[in-house]
């Protein structure tokens, strides 16, 4: 799978998308019409009170659910148009996650676990690529720890290099920080929008903490399903993004 | 809270807990149910058959009493007492020749001749509803036979044709369809034809020296009870040399047999329970593991350990009391269930009932293998600290188990040890079988950890999703040395029985062509045996061994009548009936002499005798020492010259009692030949001796061996069948520990395909780690399975062993079809899991 993106092109495309999923209350409108665009190398938070559907619309731009109506392309590919494991392929190119609670494999070690996406992608120089990722991170010590053997933030900036080691075009991170205390969690934050600035991936970063949404060059509010409010904090520095691929 | 409320508190908690449903715990109360219900089921099937044949003694021996005499009639003072102690029915059974009138086609048959009064009890049951009497009396000066229906397919006849026995020509007037009392009448080779006892002296098969046995039943009238008229009829007649048999002695044998099959069917019901019992287990460990939280709660509550300790162990008890409750109600069920499968085979019918014997027996079982197997994994509760509410504890450090906990586990394996062989009919085999277990759990918990530390030292592959699969294996809490053990257990046993079955059946078919005779001639005549020489040596390929022949019965061991004498059970069937018997000059082939010296060919003198070293030995019988055996009336006591260690294998001719010339030669006697010939000259060799000398009969080997081995069969397939169960449970484990990995699987699916991972790349990840697991198992268990086989074909049964790759084979692949099958079922509904419930964020 290569990119179908022209030139000038968003990177991500939201057309009236809408989530409605099922509780034992009865259907819960999750989404409701939500549009939006990203455009390649951009920064984006997404703020919001809990339940506004900040972490599902993540998952939706991520393939991790799908939309009860509206489109979603990612890349120039529309995810309505993927079957599972096209998602997967699309994921192993071009999106990065990273979750607030690591989500690391737990009988592999730091170094396997970054490799991991390469090594599903066919690529034999995997290990080698992995270790400088992890090096990248301040983790080159600790490559052949397992995730328990490490601390919260070291096992974040793992995460953080294995979301970063495909060279995606995409990253998402759903508060990143929510785990980790103060300090530990600004160390974490630094890595990611270094690795972010590296590699010229757009972002989009869920947080509830404000000065940290304020980092990016928009923000976009979300309560109750909609987007209530979308605006620029900084200049869009396209060029970067495009000169870092 | 009052004392009272203070006992009863535990018990209100534990109601509780079982509120929120069985969760984990399904798998325990399956492998309850499952092994309860194996042992319960075979215990009461054992119990009501036992029943039915106590209730049917009288019918399967046809009287209260049975006198059998071998080649001669009761003489007429026998036949004075006989026929005054009550009802009398009169039979005689002999092994005959059954041809078509023409000659061409002929069977061996089992005939018996019956008076009037036959049956004394029970029915005879024909195809054609009929009159017995009438069915077997003269019609147009013709007598009537009734036969087992084989007969009519091997002669091609039809009812209402003509056949030959001897001499007679006799008109098929029916089939048998269950004579009652057939399961008595010894060993049965060729189908059962039954004829008017008027009609016998028309077969002319009666004749000096045959193979007759009279066998005489009494329906006594009022007065002496069974036993007690045995007694005086041996005192009576000290010397008549005849079998007394009562119906409560008749049925022992058969119950006998039925007891010991039931116990060694028991004990691999029992490997079921054990089996399960590991599953139990599993279960009662990831119950508490997922029961954390409650138990920190509870002890930050200020709950002790103890009372925690006790709510979850009512609540186990809770559910091992419904398990065992329904494994005794399916055990229950068992034998009606079954009974019209075994109609056909047993001659007594199940007699349906609640047995509550066998039924309390398997609950205790349950109960000792759930306590077995369960303290162990509660003990963890001390170890859960109330502050593991605050903190994410995952304590990975070894901790040794309570020394009270190991001490109640030892003193319950112990009692169940005990109970094991206290319910043994044999406790030899108990012994073994309580061993066997114990060293198999030890072999196999240790092969388990052999292949988690071998897994953890593989290194680490390149491929992601092999490592992830070998990783698995070895990850801290991974179950594969439970599954090992309860899977291996079970293929073991599998394995087991499939070589040792497979190398029975090839002892018994499989060597017959190079080294059997073909048929064993039997009531040649001492005039007849030039006739019978001269048609065997015309025939191509043809030759024979011949004996003198004559049938008696040990009656005293060095003077000593044998029923006093001290006999180990294994001899013991050697005194029950008439043993072959002959002279010779020279030391039979086929044996070995052990101890004494052989006689001189030309020895005349005192009556010497060659004994079977064996049986001997079970009868405390040495060189020097003196054997009385009963011929025709006639006491005859010989010195045991020497003793012989017979290869009864080479189905050659040979007696365990063989005399020194000079003692038999003038006893009426008969001459039984071993032919060896190819077989397509064997149909024309018999038509034609048989044509020539109607009275003597051919045992065709291979077709007796045929009927041993279907026996054998018939007896592999309980066993392979019971050791199904006993893999069924080693299943149920594998299903409870995949159900157990479910989450975990279902988290490491999520967050491959979240990295990229296609569906097919999972699932050849979780398929190999399922292959990797079934491969082991099964290597592990063909290896310990053929080392158990080796044991059983060597020095149990004595029979050459030789290595068979197809079972071996089979069991490899059952295990790989079922740890994939099962493995494949778990993780189907893991990769179909929708990803993002599992990540979200809390």
């Amino acid at each position: 799978m290569t990119s179908s993106l022209h030139s000038g092109d968003p990177l991500v495309v939201v057309d009236e998308v809408q989530l409605t999923l099922g509780s034992p209350a009865g259907p819960v409108n999750i989404l409701r019409g939500i549009s939006l665009e990203i455009a390649a190398g951009e920064t984006v938070s997404l703020v919001g009170p809990s339940g506004s559907g900040k972490s599902s619309l993540m998952m939706v731009l991520g393939g991790l659910e799908r939309p009860t109506a509206g489109r979603v392309r990612v890349d120039g590919h529309d995810l309505g148009h993927l079957g599972e494991d096209g998602l997967a392929r699309l994921r192993r190119r071009a999106v990065g996650i990273v979750f607030q609670a690591f989500h690391l494999i737990p009988t592999m070690t730091a170094l396997e676990n970054v490799a991991l996406p390469l090594e599903l992608g066919g690529h034999r120089d995997a290990f080698a690529a992995a270790a400088q990722g992890l090096d990248a991170v301040g983790l080159g010590h600790r490559l052949d720890h397992y995730p328990a053997q490490l601390s919260g933030g070291e096992q974040q900036r793992v995460a953080i290099a294995r979301a970063f080691i495909g060279r995606p075009m995409l990253l998402l991170a759903d508060e990143p920080t929510g785990n980790l205390d103060g300090a530990t969690g600004s160390l974490v934050i630094d890595c990611l929008f270094e690795q972010r600035a590296r590699h010229g991936t757009a972002l989009l970063l869920i947080t509830h903490d404000q000065s940290l949404a304020e980092r990016c060059e928009r923000q976009i509010r979300l309560a109750d399903g909609r987007i209530i409010d979308d605006r620029r904090t900084a200049p869009l520095r396209l060029g970067a993004a495009r000169r870092a691929r | 809270m009052t004392p009272s409320a203070a006992w009863l508190y535990p018990f209100r908690l534990a109601h509780r807990e079982l509120r929120g449903g069985l969760g984990g715990l399904r798998v325990f109360v399956a492998c309850v149910v499952l092994g309860v219900a194996a042992i319960a089921g075979i215990g009461s099937l054992a119990a009501s058959l036992a029943a039915g044949i106590a209730g049917d003694a009288r019918a399967l021996l046809g009287g209260d009493v049975e006198a059998r005499l071998a080649y001669r009639p009761a003489d007429p003072a026998e036949h004075a007492l006989l026929a005054r102690s009550g009802a009398l029915s009169e039979i005689t059974q002999l092994r005959a020749m059954a041809r078509t009138p023409d000659g061409k086609r002929q069977s061996l048959i089992e005939l018996k001749a019956v008076d009037a009064a036959y049956p004394l009890y029970g029915r005879v049951v024909l195809s054609q509803l009929q009159d017995l009497g009438a069915a077997l009396g003269p019609r147009n000066g013709v007598f009537g036979a009734l036969v087992a229906p084989a007969i009519l397919d091997r002669l091609g006849v039809k009812l209402g044709e003509t056949i030959k026995v001897g001499e007679a020509a006799l008109q098929v007037r029916g089939t048998i369809v269950r004579e009652p009392d057939a399961a008595l009448s010894g060993l049965i080779l060729g189908p059962r034809v039954i004829i008017a006892a008027a009609a016998l002296p028309e077969t002319r098969l009666i004749q000096p020296g045959a193979l007759v046995s009279y066998d005489y039943r009494l329906r006594l009238a009022a007065g002496p009870d069974a036993a007690s008229w045995i007694a005086a009829a041996r005192a009576a007649f000290p010397r008549a040399g005849w079998q007394l048999r009562s119906f409560a002695d008749a049925a022992r044998p058969l119950q006998g047999l039925i007891g010991r099959l039931a116990q060694f069917l028991s004990l691999v019901g029992l490997t079921a329970l054990l089996v399960g019992g590991v599953g139990i287990g599993n279960a009662v460990r990831g119950h508490i593991a997922a029961k954390t939280t409650t138990i920190a709660t509870l002890k930050c509550l200020g709950g002790s350990t103890r009372l925690v300790f006790a709510v979850y162990l009512i609540e186990l008890l809770a559910l091992a009391l419904l398990g065992i409750g329904a494994g005794a109600a399916l055990g229950a069920l068992l034998p009606l269930a079954v009974r019209p499968f075994l109609a056909g085979m047993l001659p007594a019918s199940a007699r349906l009932g609640l047995y509550q014997a066998p039924l309390a027996v398997a609950a205790l079982y349950g109960l000792l293998t759930v306590l077995v197997f369960s303290l162990w994994p509660l003990a963890a509760i001390g170890r859960i600290p109330a502050g593991a509410l605050f903190r994410d504890l995952v304590d990975r450090r070894r901790w040794p188990v309570p020394l009270a906990a190991a001490t109640m586990t030892a003193a319950l394996t112990a009692a169940l040890a005990a109970l094991v062989i206290a319910t043994a009919q044999d406790r030899a085999l108990a012994w073994w079988f309580v061993a066997g277990a114990i060293g198999a759990f030890v072999i196999f918990r240790a092969a388990g950890a052999a292949v988690v530390a071998g897994a953890g030292k593989l290194g680490r592959p390149r491929r992601p999703l092999l490592r992830l699969a070998l990783a698995n294996l070895y990850r801290p809490g991974a179950p594969t040395a439970q599954i090992m053990l309860s899977l291996g257990i079970g293929l073991t046993v599998m394995v087991a029985v499939a070589l040792v079955e497979g190398n029975l059946a090839r002892e018994i078919g499989g060597r017959l062509p190079a080294e059997a005779p073909a048929f064993f001639f039997i009531d040649i005549q001492p005039d007849q045996l030039a006739g019978f020489e001269e048609i065997v040596r015309g025939t191509l390929g043809a030759r024979f061994d011949e004996v003198p022949m004559m049938r008696g019965r040990i009656t005293r061991l060095n003077g000593v009548p044998v029923e006093q004498a001290a006999v180990m059970p294994d001899a013991r069937w050697a005194l029950r009936s008439d043993r072959g018997l002959t002279y010779a000059a020279g030391l039979p082939a086929g044996s070995r002499l052990v101890a004494g010296t052989w006689w001189s060919p030309d020895y005349h003198g005192l009556p010497l005798v060659s004994f079977d070293a064996g049986l001997a030995h079970g009868m405390g019988l040495k060189v020097g020492d003196s054997l009385t055996v009963n011929l025709l009336g006639r006491e005859i006591t010989a010195r045991i010259a020497n003793l012989r260690a017979i290869d009864w294998r080479r189905l050659g001719i040979n007696f365990a009692l063989v005399f020194a010339p000079g003692t038999l030669e003038g006893a009426p006697q008969t001459h039984l030949a071993a032919v060896y010939l190819p077989h397509a000259q064997q149909e024309a060799l018999v038509r034609r001796v048989t044509g020539r000398f109607p009275n003597v009969s051919a045992i065709p080997v291979r077709e007796a061996l045929q009927a041993v081995g279907r026996v054998v069969g018939l007896i592999g397939a309980a066993v392979r069948l019971t050791a199904l169960v006993a893999l069924a449970a080693g299943a149920l484990v594998l299903g409870g520990a995949i159900a157990a990995s479910h989450r975990r699987r279902v988290y490491d699916a999520v967050v491959l395909k979240v990295l990229g991972a296609t569906r097919r790349a999972i699932l050849a990840g979780f398929l190999i780690e399922y292959g990797l697991l079934g491969l082991l198992a099964a290597l592990i268990a063909g290896t310990l399975g053929s080392v158990a086989a080796v044991f059983v074909v060597v020095r149990l049964l004595r029979i050459d062993w030789v290595f068979l790759p197809g079972p071996l084979l089979a069991t490899l692949g059952l295990a790989m079809l079922l740890t994939l099958g099962l493995g494949l079922a778990g993780t189907w509904r893991a990769l179909g899991a929708k990803a993002a419930p599992y990540l979200r964020n809390d």
